[in-house]
């Protein structure tokens, strides 16, 4: 493939004599568009790492190169009463807005690929904004509201706006298994005999399972990380940790925040190595 | 509603209910509140006698100050968005066409891991790789390449350097699928017709990329708009953006109805995108992915 020689002559019957003039800037070519691209992912993962220096780093500002190692942040970071919290607080919710938005989106899947519903593409788009819209009006919306009807800012006030947010993934990941499968299984199963429901259980249900369980894994992280609602929704006290993590760097930037974004990394990559172990990273993240 | 025959809404339509009621109640409910704040003198609830008033579109609109920062918001969103492309294309590309599934796997990987980890991580990241005694400037300082550390931080290029970042997976996702699709073949026929690789790139697969293009960059440029994080910790308080300036109006001001004025402008031009990444994205999959 990387050679000039293979020329099929039947695709280039009037320049099957072309000059073999490309075979060395073709080399050329080949490298400068692997170092472009090497350059890139450093970009991308370089200041991943850095963090990680950062953490395990024991100077209390930032040193490079890093001159040795120690847990003292992660010590310091899990011996914070405030970074304690505001980690079980973001678990409590991610794991309320997870159930939520797991059961909304896959139902919705569900209504839209199989109920006949009309304007299916109009209810999809508006289903998948809260993706595009700007996540921080939907927090001035959502907190002005609660102002206006003078709710104050409950836990379930931050997990309806978390669930919004995180709808649209599970409601593309189910919506993509129910197009990929064949819809004649279902048939077949109330043909033989099986009423609706049974059919739901038994052959529905276990096939879009791996959307299913791809959307909620998705809907976890980005309830965890999510900032731009919170920030609205939280009062003080009861905060999630990006937004602990927010006002912490606006004065300070020692090696606890270093320790706390490793925790969070960690719990990134765990939760993609498990999604692509489990039901393949590949079909899902569709833009 | 639940009638059997086979074009009408069937039983599991039903199962729509509830993220209709969701919407319903914590999106258009809260946007339409917003869009009536937006043209009342104050809290209905608070004050007993508020009228209607276009003052703060006005206000808006009246004061170069706020132009220059809506300006300020939509420069950034442009650059962030170029950068992006640029960065985000190539490896788009090796993506779409590398053969083996490992390497495939290992760069998806790469393009994930940053995207799952958090705006507020990311952004750290980029301050302690920016700032003044920042692992940039201590490097380039240790090698002699400069005195006085470079001013990184607290600048637009700043800013633009972590929102490119935190922005750029979404670029290379909706790329790669986009190339992903154009026949490989194609290529291969204008090579074997004597066309260079990168000459058969751009007269074949670049325009055919189009449509990708257009959905990825608005898609980015409306993430970038609306970002809050990067541009408020990067410019360090310094540089002014539409969304800092709405939070600041509720958060220091309290003046609910400007905050929401500044967020129907900022949800007009975010929705004219979200409408015309769709029509780009319907130019490539021809319907397919929305049914």
């Amino acid at each position: 493939m990387s050679t000039s020689t293979s020329h099929s002559p039947s695709l280039a019957p009037d320049r099957a004599a072309a000059p073999v003039r490309t075979a060395v800037p073709r080399h050329y070519g080949r490298y400068i568009y692997l170092a472009i691209n090497t350059a890139i992912l450093v970009f991308l993962l370089a200041p991943i790492a850095v963090v990680v220096v950062f953490a395990l780093n024991p100077t209390p500002f930032i040193q490079f190169p890093p001159v040795g190692v120690s847990l003292r942040w992660f010590e310091k970071f899990f011996a914070s009463r405030d970074f304690m919290q505001a980690l079980g607080f973001s678990l409590e919710v991610a794991v309320l807005t997870t159930v939520s938005a797991t059961v909304l989106g896959a139902s919705a899947a569900l209504a839209l690929a199989r109920g006949n519903l009309p304007g299916t593409r109009l209810i999809v788009a508006t289903m998948l904004s809260p993706l595009m819209l700007p996540a921080i009006l939907t927090g001035l919306a959502l907190f002005q509201t609660y102002v206006l009807l003078d709710v104050g800012r409950p836990t379930w006030g931050l997990v309806a706006g978390h669930t919004l947010v995180t709808l649209p993934y599970v409601v593309r990941t189910t919506l993509a298994v129910l197009h990929n499968f064949d819809t004649r299984l279902e048939e077949a199963a109330q043909n033989l005999g099986a009423s609706p429901l049974r059919t739901f259980f038994e052959v529905t249900l276990p096939l879009i399972k791996p959307g299913v369980l791809a959307g909620a894994i998705f809907a976890f992280i980005v309830s965890f990380d999510q900032f731009p609602v919170s920030l609205f929704l939280v009062s003080p006290g009861n905060e999630t940790l990006p937004v602990t993590l927010f006002n912490y760097l606006k004065f300070d930037l020692d090696g606890t925040i270093g320790a706390a974004s490793v925790v969070s990394i960690v719990l990134a990559f765990v939760v993609v190595i498990g999604l692509d172990r489990t039901v393949g990273l590949r079909s899902y993240v569709k833009l | 509603m639940s009638s059997a025959a086979p074009q009408r809404p069937n039983g599991l339509a039903l199962f729509i209910l509830p993220s209709v009621l969701l919407f319903a109640l914590f999106f258009f409910l809260p946007i339409g509140l917003m869009a009536v704040m937006s043209v009342l003198t104050g809290n209905p609830v608070v004050a007993p006698k508020v009228a209607f008033t276009t003052r703060h579109y006005a206000r808006m609109f009246d004061d170069p100050y706020y132009l220059e920062v809506i300006w300020t918001t939509i420069r950034i969103g442009l650059v962030t968005t170029l950068v992006a492309l640029a960065i985000g294309y190539p490896l788009a590309h090796w993506m779409a066409r590398i053969k083996s599934r490992t390497g495939h796997a290992l760069l998806l990987m790469a393009v994930l891991a940053p995207m799952l980890t958090g705006i507020v991580v990311r952004t750290f990241a980029w301050m302690t790789l920016l700032s003044d005694k920042g692992v940039i400037n201590q490097t380039l300082i240790s090698l002699g390449l400069i005195s006085q550390p470079l001013k990184l931080m607290y600048t637009e290029t700043g800013i633009v350097v972590g929102l490119v970042h935190i922005y750029v997976p979404f670029m290379v996702l909706t790329l790669t699928g986009v190339i992903g699709r154009i026949d490989e073949q194609l290529e291969q026929a204008a090579e074997n017709l004597g066309a260079s690789p990168l000459r058969a790139f751009i007269e074949v697969t670049l325009p055919l990329s189009l449509p990708g293009i257009l959905a990825g960059s608005l898609l980015v440029f409306a993430l970038a708009i609306s970002a809050y994080v990067t541009p408020i910790l990067l410019g360090g308080f310094q540089i002014m953006t539409l969304p800092i300036l709405i939070y600041q109006q509720i958060s220091a001001n309290f003046n609910v109805g400007f905050a929401a004025a500044l967020g129907i402008v900022l949800l007009m031009i975010s929705l004219l995108l979200v409408i015309a990444y769709n029509r780009a994205l319907g130019l490539v999959s021809g319907q397919r992915e929305l049914q």
